[in-house]
């Protein structure tokens, strides 16, 4: 069968050749072969080039080397140690504790050794048998020193903390302020069982890696830009070839900052890249006169996230962010209902004369935020009523903006940070059963949902009318097939919010099943590495924000590709990083600062 | 943290979640891309409707039934033939939805999974042509003889399977559309291809079924004698005949068509082994010719005693046949017993090398059974239809008068096929309510058969 096409195709191309040297043939004929030749071989290149950045990016952050780091160690009684690996380390007889000491004197959760502000502590959780510094019983919490003997039920063991200079050597005097005025990063800290001899090497080697995938997604772009402007023909915008160089211009600065830096592991950052590429890519297909606004919208994502990623990996600054970022996200949240724009049915667009944005973009990051806790706090206290207030009030605004799609993220994000601090299904549960009733609600008295979820399954059957966009957006998936008839080359870019809420459909129609397939999974990857970074987290905080942000992204890229081939109601929502959209973009960059700040490499 | 990553389970939790959502879309995607992609909205195969990237559709002989110059869509030159051949090629619209424009768009519009709608340089022509086993003159002249009357023709060769012949009547000029609402009378069901998409009742022609479960159950069967006294008596009822037709054996029974006769074979077989018969010869199971499947003939005897079985012996009572079904019923009695089934679409020399399978076969008769039964057929015209009538033609055929109840003209049919080896041809004509099989049908089917050996 594919030989017959094959065999059709060189016959096209054969006539074509004919046709050309026969004929004189005007410059605008010449000009639509070689666009035609260019789309032929490079519709083949994106989806493998599209797949090998994927698993090239993927598969480095994966990697366990470098990212277990030792504060210091336990000295126990039996002449074992146990290393310190976190910020806050639990202490505990439940299998879930950093250190368990499975002996029946030790509560199941007994205490909390935490790192803050350049000094070790203790907190005894409540335990039934207390505990004991230097032979001392504590009431709630102590400072801890160097050399200190710690007792948890009657169990002995002396704390020893690791320095950089001795590679790992306990050191006397004061080896915890030291480290703090270094910007932490390869700080005072060595890694297990490896001298920084052997790591080097490997680095070395990963760095190079990074650089190459990093000229892969250039070459991506590169490509696809050039695809666009021929797919324009005569009416070519140079606005397309401008703002894809000022992209990868930015790109290239960026990165090599970022490099020079020394933050490592830039995989992360390079998917973003990717993603962002793809976003210009739809831009100059859907609505080509936004172009620079995209690009001006990645720009300013690249700052806020360098900015915000300096801020966060600092706690106590982390933690000062969290309170402004609160109170800047109310004042937003109360603007936006007080002088609002309503755009296709949601009123969540705010007008400041000299920008228009929307808030609820930039409040995740708040959001997301305010969640967090570090673990002798979520340890001790267990009160959410703070995050729940603020989830309340977010939500509550965003019913009122008529902004439902962006609730439902807000809610899922709710139960994933909520579970992470209470770790009570009964909570959860409750708060599903919660929002189970308000979708019915919200069914049965908002016609605009109820139509919503009247057309759901049923689109073909509505084509024209309700299942307008699900319907369009399958067909154009299936006319792309799995290469996509070239960019630029769609139908779908004419339907309105082609580039936002419909995205899946028109990166799928011009670039192919596989290149969208791929792209969409990039925050389900991101799901992954932020459980799987968890483990290794420094602190609680670090570990809610990265489950926080990338629950955000994953919502929001079910919600809006399910939805808009009908698997799931249709909900108007953006992509992270690939939709068309200033705040989306901006607000995308934040939520990825958050991700990286759990990873202790970079 | 040990803790946060056990409770960090629910990100992954939804994160499974949206990963089985995308697996049921790519499920959805792999079964049904190609109607997504061949919706008539799609901008990037249709026009206002019409699918108009696509090749071109040519019959056997080469002559072009259907291109598309300067985004509009032509059929073939003559009105006649084009009007003739319009439930093959399909209308503008992609209504006759056995039409290739719709059965075939895929290959028509080139689309595939790999590579969507994707056609390299779309001025050099789009998608791929396709070539009809039909011959457009044949077509034609069928189309002709039916001369306004509902029904359908069908020639093919019982051989190789191709058809040459598929007409449907009520047609129209498919570059003209009529408006069908205005006369719902004349544009009965025009958009449906009866010759694939139709049942009938058929009458007299089903005998030739009863005949074959008779060959092969009766010891002896050409020394039995029937007695016909214009009917008989089964149960309660009478079956009747139309004339007295006296002694009969079952050759002469089968020739005179002696409603009497059959009605005691089937009742000395039963529902049983009726139904056995009618389920080899393509009853109650549709076939698919390259892809569409036939309506499908039923034939239920299970419930069905004394009268009611001996009507259905002669193919009365609750019977139906669809015309494609039976004449490839009539194929497999030509082909010794073996039924090829019917193709439309005319392979490209690659595909059919590769395929072996191209030409799908079943032995549905015996094929002692199946001489026999062409013998009686060849006996029929001999000695009924008139061999002057079908000069030349080797014909072997069987004529049905379907009664259809209340006031209405039964159905005509003709069945048969050409005992000719270069010309292999099987073929049906049915007449709705066109009345006496033999007069009616046997006519059109003459004409369309010397048509098809010039
Ligand atoms: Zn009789």
């Amino acid at each position: 069968m594919s030989s017959v096409v094959f065999l059709e195709k060189l016959k096209r191309i054969w006539i074509l050749f004919e046709e050309l040297s026969c004929s004189a043939g005007s410059f605008f004929t010449h000009f639509g072969l070689v666009t035609d030749l260019y789309t032929f071989l490079v519709r083949w290149i994106f989806p493998v080039l599209a797949i090998t950045i994927f698993l090239r990016c993927i598969l480095p952050l994966l990697q366990n080397r470098g990212r277990k780091i030792v504060w210091g160690h336990l000295h126990m009684q039996d002449g074992t140690s146990v290393p310190l690996q976190h910020w806050e380390n639990s202490i505990g007889r439940s299998r879930l504790a950093d250190i368990v000491i499975d002996l029946p004197f030790v509560s199941r959760s007994h205490a909390v050794l935490t790192f803050r502000n350049g000094k070790w502590s203790i907190a005894d959780l409540k335990s039934k048998n207390g505990v004991e510094v230097n032979g001392r019983r504590i009431e709630a919490t102590e400072i801890l020193r160097n050399g200190d003997i710690i007792s948890i039920g009657g169990v002995k063991m002396e704390l020893v903390l690791a320095n950089r200079e001795k590679g790992g050597l306990p050191q006397q005097q004061n080896s915890f302020e030291a480290p703090l005025r270094q910007d932490v990063g390869a700080g005072y800290f060595h890694e297990i069982s490896q001298n920084s001899n052997a790591v080097r090497a490997p680095l070395a080697m990963r760095r190079s890696g990074s650089r190459q995938t990093f000229f892969l997604i250039l070459l991506f772009q590169v490509l696809g830009g050039l695809q666009l402007f021929f797919s324009m023909g005569v009416e070519a915008n140079p606005v397309v070839p401008l703002s894809f160089f000022l992209f990868i211009l930015a790109e290239c600065v960026h990165y090599s900052i970022m490099s020079w830096c020394g933050w490592k592991h830039l995989e992360l950052e390079l998917l973003c890249y990717f993603l962002c590429g793809l976003s210009l890519s739809v831009t100059a297909s859907a609505a080509s006169d936004s172009l620079l606004t995209q690009l001006t919208a990645i720009l300013l994502g690249f700052a806020a996230y360098t900015v915000l990623l300096v801020i966060l990996h600092d706690l106590e600054r982390a933690e000062r962010l969290k309170h402004f970022l609160a109170a800047v996200a109310l004042v937003l949240l109360i603007l936006n209902l007080a002088m609002g724009e309503t755009h296709f049915g949601a009123k969540n667009w705010l007008d400041l004369g000299f920008v228009t944005f929307q808030p609820s973009e930039f409040v995740k990051i708040a959001f997301v935020l305010v969640g967090t806790a570090t673990l002798d706090k979520l340890l001790t206290t267990r009160d959410m009523s703070a995050f729940i207030g603020f989830s309340a009030v977010c939500i509550g605004a965003l019913v009122l903006m008529r902004d439902f799609g962006t609730v439902v993220v807000f809610f899922g994000t709710f139960i994933v940070i909520a579970f992470m601090r209470s770790g009570d299904m009964r909570t959860i549960a409750l708060a599903v059963t919660g929002a189970a009733l308000g979708t019915v609600a919200a069914v049965s008295f908002l016609p605009y949902i109820a139509s919503r979820f009247a057309v759901w399954g049923k689109v073909w059957e509505h084509a024209s009318t309700s299942g307008y966009q699900q319907t369009r957006t399958m067909i154009a998936a299936a006319s792309g097939g799995l290469l996509g008839v070239g960019g630029g080359e769609g139908y779908l870019a004419q339907v309105a919010a082609a580039d936002t809420d419909l995205i899946f459909g028109l990166l799928a129609e011009e670039w192919g099943l596989l290149v969208a397939l791929t792209a969409i999974l990039v925050p389900v990857f991101l799901a992954f590495y932020a459980v799987f970074l968890t483990k290794d987290c420094r602190s609680s905080f670090y570990a809610i924000t990265a489950c926080g942000a990338a629950s955000i992204f994953l919502i929001q890229i079910a919600l809006n590709v399910l939805g808009s081939v009908d698997i799931i109601p249709l909900t108007g929502i953006t992509v992270p990083f690939v939709s068309r959209g200033g705040s989306s973009m901006v607000a995308s960059w934040g939520l990825l600062a958050l991700i990286k700040s759990a990873d202790n490499r970079f | 943290m040990k803790l946060l990553l056990g409770r960090a389970s629910v990100l992954l939790f939804f994160a499974l979640l949206f990963v089985f959502g995308l697996f049921i879309f790519t499920a959805k995607y792999v079964s049904n891309a190609s109607a997504w992609a061949h919706y008539p909205t799609n901008q990037h195969l249709y026009a206002e409707g019409k699918l108009v990237s696509c090749g071109n559709i040519y019959d056997r002989r080469g002559s072009i039934l259907c291109q598309v110059k300067d985004g509009e869509v032509k059929f073939h030159t003559d009105r006649a033939v084009r009007t003739a051949v319009m439930h093959a090629t399909g209308d503008l619209y992609g209504n006759v939805m056995t039409g290739a424009r719709v059965a075939f768009r895929e290959r028509l519009s080139g689309w595939d999974m790999i590579n969507g709608v994707y056609s390299f340089h779309k001025q050099a022509g789009a998608g791929r042509d396709l070539t009809l086993n039909l011959d457009a003159d044949l077509c034609s002249v069928a189309y002709g003889e039916l001369s306004g009357r509902k029904g359908a023709v069908g020639v093919y060769n019982y051989r190789t399977g191709e058809i040459l012949c598929m007409v449907s009547s009520p047609s129209f000029d498919p570059e003209t559309p009529p408006d069908i609402e205005a006369e719902p009378e004349k544009y009965q069901g025009v958009y449906i291809n009866r010759f694939l998409s139709a049942t009938y009742t058929p009458g007299s022609v089903f005998k030739l079924v009863t005949a074959a479960a008779a060959i092969e159950h009766f010891d002896n069967i050409e020394h039995i004698l029937y007695h016909c006294e214009g009917g008989l008596q089964v149960g309660g009822d009478v079956v009747t005949c139309h004339t007295v037709h006296g002694s009969v054996n079952l050759e002469r029974a089968l020739a005179c068509s002696c409603n009497a006769a059959f009605a005691q074979i089937a009742s000395d077989l039963g529902a049983g082994i009726l139904q056995e018969y009618a389920h080899a010869a393509g009853f109650n199971t549709s076939l698919e010719v390259d892809g569409i499947r036939t309506a499908v003939g039923r034939f239920d005897a299970s419930d069905a005693v004394g009268a009611d079985l001996a009507w259905s012996g002669i193919g009365q009572y609750t019977n139906t046949a669809n015309p494609l079904n039976f004449m490839a019923y009539m194929g497999a009695i030509a082909n010794d017993g073996v039924r090829i089934t019917p193709r439309i679409v005319k392979d490209k020399g690659i595909f059919s090398l590769i395929n072996f399978s191209a030409v799908e076969k079943k032995r549905v008769l015996s094929s002692e059974t199946a001489q026999r039964l062409k013998r009686m057929m060849r006996n029929n015209t001999i000695s009924e239809y008139g061999e002057d009538n079908f000069r030349g033609l080797e014909l072997c055929a069987k004529s049905g008068t379907a009664q259809v109840g209340g006031d209405k003209k039964p159905h005509a049919w003709f069945a048969g096929f050409l005992d000719r080896d270069d010309y292999p041809l099987a073929f049906v004509v049915v007449i709705e309510n066109g009345g006496s099989g033999a007069s009616v049908a046997g006519p059109i089917a003459a004409k369309v058969l010397q048509a098809a050996v010039q």
